[in-house]
């Protein structure tokens, strides 16, 4: 009585055909963390290199979560729990990001320095 | 297939229950269901009522802890220069008051009514996860005892029984004395001793316990709704717990990793906080806030819910609103992630954020505002009855209120750089916690109570309650406003004369006094409701919502049959209301009730946080081979999850006799 | 809806999402918020300190992204086992699990390689604020990691006792593998964020 999301019955070739997308994506994937690895040592402009690798790490963070953990099958009310999350620190990061600068700092009272 | 919902109240028909044999579970022990022992009952429990009830017994015991702490606080200012305790004794009670009341008091409390409410106001028979809410309340019982060990330490010390050694050598203070927000650098290894860390490690207990608590109760709201339980038909009540469910389980985080981090900071030699080597011990106050913030609308939004039930059931008429109040607190707890710098408006965010955290601070007045005039709303034109939950709640508008105007006092910056760290802010907290939770608490125990353990209130003491808490909140937190706005600082043992403080603080002295009064009266009144209640019968306040559909107790299986819901307010619309809008039930006759098992295996895994916490903090204090302890406490709530998973869900059928509901 | 499933508190009901996977998700939703304050603290050290420490001496590159890369490739096998679950291939199910654990342990091995090559190299938790978020925030993840392969071995032993029957424990391995996915992809944020961005020329 557990099935989790569709009849198990008409079911298989839905699983061959994810199966496929699985070893594509995974393939991908690999290429892309070699691409990120060539990346840094490429001379070009930092910010252009910067943003690539955020680009990059988003796509296989988001494909991930969208294929192999499921979400894009699934019903978008587990999108909202996970996004929820999500937004709220991805938010949070950013604000603090902000909010703390290196002004405020008084490097008088860092010995280590 | 409807039976009548306005029977009186069934005998305490025992069912088949003892009869039943207990299991075997998947790893080959018997399970303790049909256990003849109250005691292993109750240790072993999964339901839901009976959670929530010992939540709520716990929570009582610890707002009464709270509440003496408070007194000695008041009975140290009552005169300048008073030496009833120490300096370090008054900031260890002014901490332990406020870990206390939020920690062990409050959160438990709104526990008891989550648990005990949500799966009969949506139709469930239990929660999602039952062991896991077991879980929870073990390993909150956990966090508290660890949290309050402490109070033995120093007890310890003080009778010359113990003194620390090792990496908190020569500090004397064992109970917390930080504050209940703990700022860093006060908080690190060279400031201050035992105390920070059983402070540290009770609230990482108590973390866990409200995470595991509340992803079991937002996936059990999402899915175990009875059929025709629609979102928007379900009591506010349900909803606030949603929304504070998912408060927590995005919040809290934060608190565990700065909690983590501080840690780290005492005990490996971190530098998290530590200004010498470039530590920031504002990212502390960032970090906790980002927690402390939401945690405050955690505190609440449960109060309007239960304020939410009472004032239509007394007022005979339903919300005025229901979409609007439920978007409100929707609205609250989301905008409550982005608030949290209005409490660190003096440290010098800079102009962009101090006015962004403003403007934010003052838009969250908005929706709940909004709730406020909804609330006033359902009392205007109905046709109200002055029972004990309604003069609570009708208190709850009103203090709450007041609570509210100092709060939006503090959120323009300029005006707090004044009233920031005075006794203006003990005002404001107080009378949003009092006045608003406090009474809202008071309000749903004198409303539900009677469904909790099946017996009526008898007499009018509820009314002396409501006066004497009335005066005693006011007398002792009004005049803290003013005390706060001409100059008196918070969290100072005593004070000058000569400031002009001393009548004030003399006064609020007597009133907390007062206050302490009507928590005296409240007791009584639940141990006469205990020992001299009349039976209660199944709907004593001719209510609106589901549970009041089940007996007084509701059976270990709520209902008998699963009712199918067709509207809002189900219970009022059966009783009252057209016939298609009465409730029907699925026929479970043949398939009988599921029930889940009963079970060790949740203890076993809360009880291992004990040795986890009790030995690090010890070991801090220098005791030998503590690391040890520690580590086996790692190890038996290793132990007890992976026993739990191989032991299996179990499960039992029941089936009620034919009449009962 | 009213037959007799919903007697059963552990399958589905209003929303027909499971209830062991709409926790799993809540929970790496909170996760997310974990691991965010976790990351924030680096970043903020980061941003206020970009002197005080040069990692790109101490990082080698080539072993993380060797790393990632496996973590990477773990979580693509699985996908294969919590597909093969679903189609109640028991076989294809243990191998693939196994092949998760092998590469888990693989990543684990680097991390302690690393870990013991920057302690020798001087780097410890004590070493001023990128030595304590540094830690930290990996060590978390290891132990993140360490729980799942210890998680996916129970799961491996008891796929040989005969009572995992492909439909009542589907769920129950997809949970697993949602939780392994998860702690992926916080490596690769971490990967991006702690090493990539300081060697930036």
């Amino acid at each position: 009585m557990s099935d989790t999301h569709s009849t198990p019955h008409a079911d298989h070739s839905g699983e061959e055909q994810k199966h496929h997308t699985f070893i594509n994506l995974a393939l991908v994937l690999a290429a892309i963390t070699g691409i990120e690895l060539v990346l840094v040592y490429l001379p070009i402009h930092e910010a252009v290199v910067f943003s690539s690798l955020i680009a990059l790490s988003l796509f296989k963070f988001f494909s991930v979560i969208a294929w192999f953990m499921h979400l894009i099958y699934d019903k978008m009310l587990l999108t909202l729990a996970f996004g929820t999350g999500l937004a709220i620190a991805s938010g949070t990061v950013v604000a603090l990001m902000f909010i703390m600068d290196r002004g405020f700092v008084d490097f008088e009272a860092i010995s280590a320095f | 297939m409807s039976s009548t919902l306005t029977e009186p109240t069934a005998p305490a028909t025992t069912h088949d229950d003892h009869a039943l044999k207990p299991e075997k579970s998947n790893l080959g022990l018997t399970r303790p269901d049909h256990n003849k022992s109250v005691l292993i009952d109750w240790l072993t429990t999964v339901d839901h009522k009976k959670i929530g009830i010992m939540y709520g017994a716990i929570a009582l015991f610890f707002l009464l802890v709270g509440g003496i702490e408070a007194l000695i606080i008041r009975a140290q200012l009552i005169v300048p220069e008073n030496d009833l305790v120490t300096a370090e004794r008054y900031n260890q009670l002014f901490t332990m008051h406020g870990t206390t009341m939020i920690f062990l008091a409050v959160m438990p409390l709104n526990a008891a009514f989550f648990n005990f409410l949500v799966p009969l106001q949506i139709g469930a028979r239990d929660v999602a996860f039952p062991r896991i809410n077991s879980f929870s309340l073990w390993t909150f019982v956990a966090g508290a005892l660890v949290l309050n060990f402490s109070w033995l330490m120093q007890a310890f010390g003080e009778l010359g029984w113990f003194t620390a050694t090792g990496p908190t050598a020569g500090m004397t203070d064992f109970v917390p004395g930080m504050g209940w927000f703990g700022y860093a650098p006060l908080t690190e290894r060279q400031f201050t001793g035992v105390g920070t860390d059983f402070w540290i490690m009770g609230l990482q207990i108590l973390g866990i316990a409200s995470l595991s608590a509340s992803m079991n109760f937002v996936a059990t709201i999402i899915n175990m709704r009875a059929p025709g339980m629609k979102m928007m038909r379900l009591p506010v009540f349900t909803w606030m717990t949603l929304i504070v469910s998912l408060l927590i389980v995005f919040a809290f985080p934060a608190i565990t990793i700065a909690l983590g981090q501080l840690m780290f900071d005492r005990v490996f030699d971190t530098s998290f906080f530590q200004i010498s080597e470039g530590g920031q011990p504002i990212l502390w106050q960032h970090l906790f806030w980002i927690f402390g913030h939401p945690e405050v609308y955690i505190l609440v939004l449960p109060a309007m819910g239960i304020v939410s039930e009472v004032l239509p059931t007394f007022s005979k008429k339903p919300l005025f609103g229901y979409s609007i109040v439920v978007f409100s607190g929707a609205v609250i707890g989301f905008l409550g992630f982005a608030v949290w710098s209005h409490h660190m408006f003096t440290t010098g965010l800079g102009k962009v954020a101090t006015a962004a955290f403003s403007l934010l601070t003052m838009a969250i007045a908005v929706p709940t505002g909004v709730k406020i005039f909804n609330w006033i709303g359902t009392l205007w034109g109905g046709r109200v009855r002055f029972d004990a939950p309604m003069i609570f709640s009708i208190g709850f508008i009103w203090m709450f209120m007041m609570g509210g105007f100092s709060g939006i006092m503090h959120s323009a910056a300029p005006a707090d750089a004044q009233q920031q760290d005075s006794y203006f802010v003990i005002a404001h907290f107080h009378y949003v916690a009092i006045g608003g939770i406090l009474l809202a608490s008071i309000s749903g125990l004198y409303f539900w109570l009677p469904k909790m353990i099946g017996r009526m209130w008898a007499g009018k003491l509820s009314t002396w309650v409501a006066i004497f808490a009335t005066i005693g909140l006011n007398v002792t937190f009004f005049p803290m406003h003013f005390l706060g706005l001409i100059g008196m600082p918070r969290r100072t043992h005593t004070y000058l004369s000569g400031f002009g403080w001393d009548g004030y603080n003399m006064v609020c002295t007597i009133g907390a006094f007062i206050l302490g009064f009507s928590i005296l009266l409240f007791v009584i009144d639940i141990i006469l409701l205990i020992t001299k209640g009349k039976p209660a019968g199944n709907d004593p306040w001719d209510a609106r919502t589901l549970e009041w559909a089940t007996t007084s107790p509701p059976r270990g299986y709520n209902f008998a049959n699963t009712p199918i819901i067709p509207a809002r307010d189900a219970l009022w619309e059966h009783k009252h209301g057209a016939e298609n809008r009465k409730i029907t039930f699925v026929d479970e006759a043949k398939h009988g009730i599921h029930m889940p098992s009963q079970s060790w295996m949740p203890m076993v895994a809360s009880v291992g946080f004990i040795p986890l916490g009790l030995g690090l903090c010890l070991m801090q204090a220098g005791v030998p081979y503590m690391g040890y302890v520690s580590i086996s406490g790692l190890v038996i709530i290793a132990l007890g999850v992976m026993l739990w998973a191989i032991e299996g869900p179990g499960g039992y059928h029941l089936h009620p006799k034919e009449d009962e509901i | 809806m009213s037959d007799a499933a919903p007697a059963h508190n552990d399958s589905h009901h209003s929303l027909m999402v499971n209830n062991k996977k709409l926790l799993m998700w809540l929970f790496l939703g909170s996760d997310c918020m974990f691991f965010g304050t976790m990351i924030s603290t680096h970043l903020i050290y980061r941003k206020l300190y970009p002197e005080s420490f040069d990692p790109t001496s101490l990082f080698s590159l080539e072993l993380t992204s060797f790393s990632t890369f496996i973590l990477l490739m773990s979580s693509a096998l699985m996908a294969f086992a919590v597909s093969a679950m679903h189609k109640g291939n028991m076989k294809s199910f243990r191998r693939n699990t196994l092949g998760v654990i092998f590469f888990g342990l693989i990543f684990l091995a680097c991390q302690v390689y690393e870990f013991t090559e920057f302690t020798h190299a001087g780097l410890t938790l004590k070493s001023g604020t990128f030595g304590s978020t540094f830690y930290m925030l990996t060590g978390t993840h290891g132990v993140h990691v360490a729980i799942g392969v210890f998680w996916l071995i129970c799961m491996y032993f008891y796929s040989h006792t005969g009572k995992m029957d492909p439909h009542e424990s589907a769920v129950d391995v997809e949970v697993a593998g949602l939780y392994w996915h998860f702690v992926d992809i916080v490596w690769i944020i971490i990967f991006t964020v702690i090493y990539l961005i300081e060697f930036i020329q």
